[in-house]
């Protein structure tokens, strides 16, 4: 693979990542921020993803509004997420708009300019995500609010990231503008500008309109590293509206960029890679006992701190919810004592290799080059080595079936792993006398 | 004001630049002698390529033999061929790097793909094989036909899917478009030879439309395309008429009663065109200056201003026969009636006054804008030209579409919006939990209750 790629830093230490590409005359430019919810503040639940929302009240010079209207009016679309470790705004536009992109990202990284009006009217619409998302659907928040408190012992890993609601309503400018200035600032964060720029020119409005930004205060950051887990633990979650029982099971992966955790990633694309993974093929389509099964590892590149292989499964009523995990035990079972044939790993590399073409190119909601950008700003700001994107396929590429095995002995143990029980009220618990056990 | 600055740079926004030149690729379009109909357009962002088989059939068609039977065959379509059987299907397209999936909306089924450059000939070879011999293998229907009576039981308790079904059933009422998905019943009642006739029906030759994208050469392409379809065979499918849907007069208020729901979704809607329709374009940049951007009055409103909501918008829904327009807002219990007051007063002030003609430009320049956007990724530009093609729109929809949205005026937005946003006769669906919401509802007509089963309630 060869992506070109000019980096630089600014002597206020802000990473700036410009890979051009003339295709078409658009492009996308991203600003990712090193922090997210795991580190937020104690006391502050959910306040990572609050304050993700107040990047679009205002700034010194775009008052609110001004920031979205500018991006729409010039025919652009833009958005924020917040993510483990880290946040991210982006806009993907006509090209002839990267100037004025710039601008309202270098002002906004300068000076945010909120006020309490602001803070309360956030506050509410983000309340409205988490009922929309997660308080008022089916299977809402499950897992991936579920099973943190459950797997996890220390706050960064363990806490509600979408906010407990007290916790929201705490939150106070004060504290806005305090996040601002410790994280905020540009040695930071990375810029990334994708698509139809020339390096030298991007590189230049880089300097522009971010170079006079002054540098904050190294950044603290919490240990986010977890005590050593010896026994499985389990938790319960109440399904108010669906029908079927649900678990979720997650084991603790290698670091990243080990050797082990590339075996690992693979071994999750043996279990959880669609209709030919292990898992659906023996929880859906052989033993019928599940709905739905899906899950892997989340977002594979883009976190930096403990993260889990989660399996996700919705299974009939009639099973009991100790006879599915035993059909799910059977299948991390097999591939401990079997591993997989050269065949399957074979598939496992053709596909991931497709896999990881197609997150390049696409990624979001059709927004050009969002996954690059990810990668790029993750590889950035976690590894310092936004080269990355044209080298870390090989690593996947060279794992072997031993190895496979080896990280399914090793991590794939129930005294590393953590279970979450989504249940219906009126659904069995998970000894439930007289279940049906899966043939 | 939390603030970093030790200079000032320029206050004010840069002006765009000069546009450069948007380039929509190259199409090849060819038909086959067996009546297939083939759409190439090169994208070399990767060494991949995404391609669509489209039959022009689908739920709405197969509806006089039970509802989602289409929908029940393309599911159905993958577990085997007269030479694979499912598990073989599923890891040769691990094998060949591809993605595949199949479904069926109201108007089409597809069979959506996508894979490497170098696998493609292969992938296509399999894509003929589910067109042309899929077995139907009694145990895997019956295996499907069990998970989809869990799937739609799993469906009625989303409030999106409740809100959304009720809305198609009042404004559809005994067109087949009325029904989104079928009941428990329905589906306990598919019989594998259902499946069947509807696959040797709607899977031809002259039903389809084979749609790619990607980094291939073009007339190479269309060699392999002719050699791997080519000996497909079969008629377009019989056409059934629909009865006409009663167009509902009055605005009505559907609640669906979600007992402990902690939130309500309301959906409102009218009918109005489909894509073919003169006013198509007029339309879409109406709906998005009344609540289909971010940058939009309604989420100005009642997102921005109001906080009552986290993601309202407004959408145009073509279907092939008929098209709708409708609204949308989950919302906070207590702020029911003052979220519909705020929609219905965007509405009705489009309706009522011109649109300001700098608010208009910048509508223009984002519709524009954002359409090509869908030139830079592969399966964004497929989706373009599948538009196109299934709505048998002309040729150059897609280089003339920036230059008609630029040239409407204000007045042009005026009259869409008094012609097609009917206010007096919107549908408005709110699925919640009715000892909350039902006298904040009842304030904006004659109002009935439902449970997520369709069940009347009062």
């Amino acid at each position: 693979m060869n992506i070109p790629i000019e980096t630089t830093t600014l002597s206020n230490g802000l990473k700036v990542v410009v890979a051009p590409d003339i295709t078409a005359p658009v492009v996308t430019v991203g600003v990712y921020y090193k922090i997210g919810f795991r580190l937020e503040p104690q006391g502050r639940s959910g306040f990572a993803h609050l304050f993700e929302h107040m990047m679009f009240q205002g700034s010194a010079h775009a008052p609110k509004m001004q920031h979205i209207k500018l991006i729409n009016s010039s025919g652009g679309t833009l958005n924020g997420s917040t993510h483990y470790d880290v946040t991210n705004y982006f806009e993907s536009v006509p090209s002839n708009a990267l100037e004025r992109v710039l601008w309202l990202e270098g002002d906004r990284m300068r000076a945010l300019k909120v006020d309490d009006e602001n803070l309360r009217n956030q506050r509410d619409v983000v309340k409205e995500e988490v009922r929309v998302n997660v308080l008022n659907q089916p299977y809402g928040g499950f897992p991936w609010l579920d099973l943190p408190p459950v797997a996890f012992r220390n706050w960064a890993n363990a806490h509600n990231f979408y906010g407990d609601f007290a916790d929201l309503d705490a939150a106070s400018l004060a504290d806005v503008q305090s996040f601002f200035k410790t994280y905020y600032a540009p040695n930071n964060a990375v810029l990334l500008i994708l698509g139809d720029v020339k390096p030298d020119e991007g590189l230049a409005l880089a300097k522009k309109y971010f170079g006079d930004i002054p540098a904050g205060a190294p950044p603290p950051f919490a240990d986010p590293r977890e005590p050593e887990q010896t026994e499985e633990r389990r938790g319960e979650v109440e399904e108010k509206f669906g029908t079927l029982p649900a678990m979720a099971i997650g084991y603790t992966v290698p670091p990243r960029r080990t050797s082990e955790w590339y075996a690992m990633t693979l071994l999750d694309q043996a279990l959880h890679g669609g209709r030919a993974g292990r898992m659906y093929r023996h929880l859906v389509l052989e033993k019928q006992v599940a709905v739905e099964v899906d899950g892997g590892i989340d977002d594979v590149f883009g976190y930096n701190g403990p993260t889990q292989m989660v399996t996700k499964i919705l299974h009939k009523p009639e099973y009991s919810s100790d006879a599915t995990l035993a059909e799910f035990d059977s299948v991390i079972r097999e591939v401990q004592q079997n591993g997989i044939s050269q065949d399957e790993l074979d598939q496992l590399k053709v596909k991931f290799r497709s896999d990881y073409y197609s997150t390049l190119e696409g990624g979001r909601g059709g927004m050009p080059r969002y996954g690059l950008m990810h990668l790029l700003a993750c590889f950035s700001l976690f590894d310092n080595e936004p080269q990355l994107v044209n080298s870390i396929l090989d690593g996947f590429l060279t794992v072997r079936r031993e190895d496979i095995q080896a990280v399914a002995k090793k991590y794939l143990r129930n005294d590393k792993r953590a279970i979450v029980f989504r249940r219906p009220p009126n659904t069995s618990a998970p000894s439930h006398v007289g279940a049906k056990e899966a043939a | 004001m939390a603030t970093r600055a030790a200079t000032e740079i320029s206050s004010s926004v840069p002006p765009l630049s000069a546009e450069r030149q948007v380039t929509w690729p190259k199409r090849t379009k060819a038909r086959l002698a067996n009546g297939l109909e083939v759409v190439l357009a090169e994208s070399h962002t990767v060494p991949k390529f995404h391609g669509e088989l489209f039959l022009r059939s689908g739920n709405a068609a197969s509806i006089q033999r039970g509802p989602g039977l289409a929908e029940m065959t393309a599911t159905v379509l993958r577990t085997g061929t007269a030479k694979r059987p499912s598990r073989q299907i599923e890891e040769d397209l691990r094998r060949l790097g591809a993605d595949l999936s199949s479904h069926a909306g109201a108007d089409n089924s597809a069979v959506a793909f996508a894979g490497l450059s170098e696998l493609a000939e292969p992938l296509l070879q399999l894509v003929n094989e589910l067109a042309r011999e899929a077995a139907f293998p009694e145990p895997e229907f019956e295996r499907e036909r069990r998970q989809k009576l869990e799937e739609v039981k799993l469906d009625r308790t989303q409030p999106g899917f409740l809100a959304s079904e009720r809305l198609r059933k009042v404004l559809f009422g005994s067109h087949p478009y009325a029904q989104v998905a079928p009941t428990e019943q329905q589906v306990a009642s598919y019989k594998r030879d259902d499946l069947l006739s509807i696959y040797r029906d709607f899977y031809t030759p002259q039903n389809a439309l084979l749609l790619m994208v990607g980094d291939f050469d073009s007339a190479s392409m269309l060699e392999t395309v002719e050699k791997v379809f080519g000996g497909w065979s079969g008629n377009k499918p019989a056409i059934s008429l629909s009865p006409e849907p009663g167009k509902p007069r009055g605005r009505r208020v559907h609640l669906v009663h979600v007992p402990g729901a902690v939130q309500t979704q309301i959906l409102a809607g009218c009918h109005a065109i489909t894509r073919k329709h003169p006013d198509w374009i007029k339309l879409g940049l109406t709906n998005s200056l009344y609540g289909g951007a971010f940058n939009s009055r309604l989420v100005m409103n009642i997102r921005e201003d109001k906080g009552y909501t986290y993601s309202p918008r407004s959408s145009v829904n073509p279907l092939r026969e008929y098209g709708y327009f409708s609204v949308s807002a989950a919302v906070r219990n207590d702020v029911v009636a003052a979220s519909l007051t705020e929609i219905f007063y965007e509405l009705d002030k489009l309706r009522a006054l011109p649109v300001p003609e700098a608010e208009l430009a910048d509508a223009r320049n984002y519709v524009s804008g954002v359409f090509s956007l869908g030139l830079a990724t592969q399966d964004g530009l497929l989706s373009q030209l599948a538009t196109v093609a299934l709505n048998d729109l002309p040729d150059d929809y897609l280089e003339t579409y920036r230059e008609k949205v630029r040239a409407l005026t204000p007045p042009d937005l005026l009259a869409t919006a008094r012609k097609y946003f009917d206010s007096a006769n919107m549908q408005i669906v709110v699925v919640g939990d009715r000892t909350q919401i039902e006298p904040q509802a009842a304030l904006f007509g004659d109002l009935e209750v439902y449970d997520a089963h369709g069940k009347h309630l009062s």
